[in-house]
């Protein structure tokens, strides 16, 4: 199926059609990455094998169809749009196969540990003598290059060595960890835009290259105000909740249901006025603790509590009503799960739908962006191995014999 | 151009012209990230100038629009216009910048946007081959789409807040510990990369249809899209997302952060072979070896008491030797890094993670490339501009060479 298409007129064009990427990723960050390729058009072909299934045998499982390949919702979210073929890379002929595969391919991506390509010879190095112009994008917890190349880290790790951890957390304790896997998706963003920046130069120049991804650089990327207060004013960072830096209020606070919450951001005088007219406290403008922003953000605690006390009487949904139109931002603090009923979202398409032959129709989150002159394309999640015999025989060029003898030799298992 | 003469210092968006009428950090990001890879970006600010001139952090704290760090930082590489929207030579000028331009990157308000003639709509009709990227909290329609936001109210908007601390944290008082967001502009940075990407993905789409196209992204979905993890949850098992700490949405254990002798520690074991080095680094306890904890099924059931002798040990152990245990065992054990001490790891200079720059007079370090091209380095060409920099040398010559 397809988003953004007119129903008389010739589907869009794909902006990636034409591009084949070779996908040897795992976990999130490359499968990721290669999902949204694979959405705006990109042929990705993922290498999987029974002895190195991806993510295919983690949960969660459509129900009643635990353990089975083609059920995890994990691998089939990930993996939509995907062409699959399984290759044993633990035989030689099957590393050769991957080796010609990346002779004919633009893009190929990885997120193994540091040096596992090169023993299987299928690193840069060796795939560019074959195909000068590949781009290769490796992703690593710590990158393919620097002192701790080789150390190993999941999104936890990686949140935790970022600095992000230093700026996450409630006042005066402990550093937390941010939520959704974020190092994951964010440095497979980070892998996506590089790799259309470098075809784009291709398409220019002819030139290939290796891009070296480090999920915790990634991260690093969203606390630029503390590296630069730490570094030029030796200001250390610190952990504030829900507080800003410069603006007061600025909170989540607790509404009237139990689990509902209210995010409420007040960024000059004037919502601020609005802010206390509105929630009937007209005393607090001229209160001198609230009465500017410096004595808010010298009472702050003062603050937080006169406002959460306001808040815990209300409904959020009826809260964010009043606030919005006295011109306040503000609104719901929302669940994942809520999301995919969310109005907003599904005003938008920002929920698809896609039928799988195994599972059925599953939801989830859609490409975030509308087109008004490109097209985009949601098909299922492939079956294990379901495109070996096409790929091999079809693009390789693998005759039938030959591909019988593999066959039965294991290699393609 | 031939390969054998191309530069290095070049990007690989060099001719790649952008023109940017951003404010904060979701638009200027974007427009960040193409120039930071060679593209010409130019920077169009109001007489008032981008609101992250008043943010800073400013040198010793004293508040200069010329010197505000996050502006010096989210500005880098990029030419500065200064326009009054609101007088005709202003717009004038605007469209004389667009007119030459492959793309325009905005995140001002819609009903703004339309006011000065500037919406996609009409930038589509006036310019075919634009590429014209809108950016704003929900979209540009739909029930929410008038609402005022910013960061935090859109970053609440989510699921992302609600999930945070998340796995392999969670909260341990559901009062004490609401919902949180991290003091950082994490929800505007991660909408301003997904803006880049799809821009970048409809100027390479331009190149099959030959004409423009209105990228236009709802910052909440943008995020909302990035936990992908969790959707799948909700969507095979229907389960709602729990934030007390909670197998269900933990998944298999241990896969902790834990409080260790001198800082925090994530500990992932979750397998039965990662439990037996586990347990060997632990000096194999006794009750280690309790049928509570004998299988991955049952140490995910019983984690709350796995989680408590876990601690026992984990607070007898410095951190540094808990990351040394990790390396020789093989298993993804990894200690808090404050910002400080990742700045000085050996690690941070082989690969120029910070890069310098000079705000006020004062050195500083910022964040460099959040990925690195090896055929076309990152590099910086020229610092942020002032307000209104380049305004009479690119309004009247074109692009300074």
């Amino acid at each position: 199926m397809s988003q953004g298409q007119g129903k008389q007129s010739q589907p869009r064009p794909l902006p990636l059609a034409g591009i084949r990427v070779l996908d040897l990723g795992q976990f999130i960050a490359i499968p990721f990455c290669s999902l949204w390729l694979a959405w705006l058009g990109a042929e990705v072909i993922v290498i999987e094998s029974r002895r190195r299934m991806t993510s295919r045998t983690a949960p969660p499982f459509a129900e009643g169809r635990e353990k089975e390949p083609n059920a995890s919702g994990y691998f089939n979210q990930l993996y939509s749009s995907k062409k699959s073929v399984t290759v044993d890379m633990t035989t030689a002929e099957g590393r050769d196969l991957v080796r010609r595969l990346a002779g004919v391919c633009d893009v190929m991506v990885d997120n193994f540990s540091t040096g596992v390509l090169e023993k299987l010879g299928l690193g840069y190095e060796q795939i560019a003598a074959l195909n000068p112009s590949i781009i290769m994008l490796s992703n690593g917890a710590f990158g393919r290059a620097g002192a701790m190349r080789n150390s190993r880290g999941l999104h936890s790790a990686v949140n935790l060595f970022s600095g992000v951890a230093e700026v996450t957390g409630y006042a005066d304790s402990h550093p937390r960890i941010l939520g959704g896997c974020i190092p994951d998706p964010l440095s497979g963003t980070y892998s996506g835009f590089a790799i259309m920046a470098a075809i784009y130069h291709r398409q220019k120049t002819g030139q290939g290259q290796f891009i070296d991804v480090a999920m915790h650089e990634a991260m690093l990327s969203l606390i630029p105000e503390a590296v630069i207060d730490l570094t030029m004013n030796d200001v250390e960072p610190t952990r504030i909740g829900n507080r800003d830096r410069v603006n007061a209020p600025h909170g989540i606070y607790q509404g009237r249901e139990d689990g509902t919450w209210l995010a409420v951001s007040v960024n000059d005088e004037t919502e601020w006025a609005a802010f206390c007219n509105a929630t009937r406290h007209p005393d607090w403008p001229s209160d001198p603790r609230f009465a500017t922003l410096d004595a808010r953000q010298k009472n702050v605690d003062a603050l937080d509590l006169a406002i959460g006390a306001w808040v815990r009487g209300q409904n959020v949904s009826e809260a964010t009503d009043l606030l919005q139109s006295a011109g306040v931002p503000s609104g719901p603090v929302l669940r994942l799960d809520e999301m995919l009923d969310h109005e907003q979202l599904l005003a938008r398409d920002g929920v698809v739908t896609i039928d799988h032959p195994v599972v059925g129709p599953r939801r989830q989150m859609a490409l975030p962006w509308r087109m008004d002159s490109l097209g985009i394309e949601y098909k299922s999640a492939p079956l294990l191995g379901e495109h070996t015999h096409e790929i091999l025989t079809g693009l390789l060029g693998v005759t039938e014999p030959d591909y019988a003898r593999l066959e039965a030799g294991g290699v393609l298992s | 151009m031939s390969v054998t003469n191309q530069p290095t210092s070049q990007g690989p968006l060099t001719g790649v012209t952008v023109v940017e009428l951003g404010d904060g950090t979701s638009a200027p990001y974007a427009a960040k990230l193409f120039g930071d890879l060679g593209a010409e970006v130019i920077k169009v600010e109001g007489p008032a100038g981008d609101s992250s001139r008043k943010r800073g952090p400013f040198p010793d704290g004293r508040p200069d629009p010329e010197a505000s760090g996050l502006f010096m930082y989210l500005n880098v590489n990029k030419f500065g216009v200064m326009l009054d929207l609101d007088t005709k030579p202003g717009v004038a000028d605007m469209h004389k910048l667009l007119s030459r331009a492959d793309v325009f990157m905005t995140n001002l308000p819609v009903k703004r946007l339309v006011a000065v003639g500037l919406d996609a709509k009409t930038l589509r009709a006036q310019y075919p081959k634009l590429v014209v990227t809108t950016i704003s909290p929900f979209g540009v329609d739909g029930p929410w789409a008038d609402r005022l936001s910013d960061e935090l109210v859109t970053f609440a908007s989510t699921g992302l807040a609600y999930s945070t601390p998340g796995m392999p944290d969670a909260s341990e008082d559901l009062v004490k510990e609401p919902p949180l967001h991290p003091a950082c502009f994490a929800g505007e940075t991660i909408s301003g990369l997904v803006a880049a990407e799809a821009t970048m993905a409809a100027l390479l789409g331009s190149g099959h249809t030959g004409e423009g196209c209105h990228v236009e992204l709802s910052q909440q979905a943008a995020m909302a899209a990035m936990q992908i993890r969790d959707a799948t949850s909700a969507s095979y098992t229907g389960a709602p997302y729990n934030r007390l700490i909670n197998p269900i949405t933990i998944g298999r254990m241990p896969n902790f952060y834990l409080p260790c002798k001198d800082g925090y520690v994530t500990i992932a074991a979750p397998m039965e072979n990662h439990w037996e080095r586990l347990k060997d680094g632990m000096g194999r306890p006794a009750w280690a070896e309790s049928e509570l904890y004998s299988t991955e099924q049952a140490r995910t059931a019983n984690w709350i008491s796995l989680r408590v002798r876990l601690m026992e040990w984990t607070m007898t152990v410095t951190s540094d030797e808990m990351h040394a245990f990790g390396e020789t065992s093989q298993l993804p054990i990894f200690p808090f890094y404050s910002i400080r001490k990742l700045a000085g790891t050996q690690h941070s200079k082989d690969r120029g993670t910070f890069a310098d720059l000079t705000i006020g007079g004062k050195p500083a370090k910022m964040p460099a490339a959040p990925f690195q091209m090896r055929g076309t380095p990152w590099s910086i060409r020229r610092p942020a501009p002032r307000l209104g920099e380049h305004s009479a040398v690119i309004l009247k010559d074109g692009i300074a060479a």
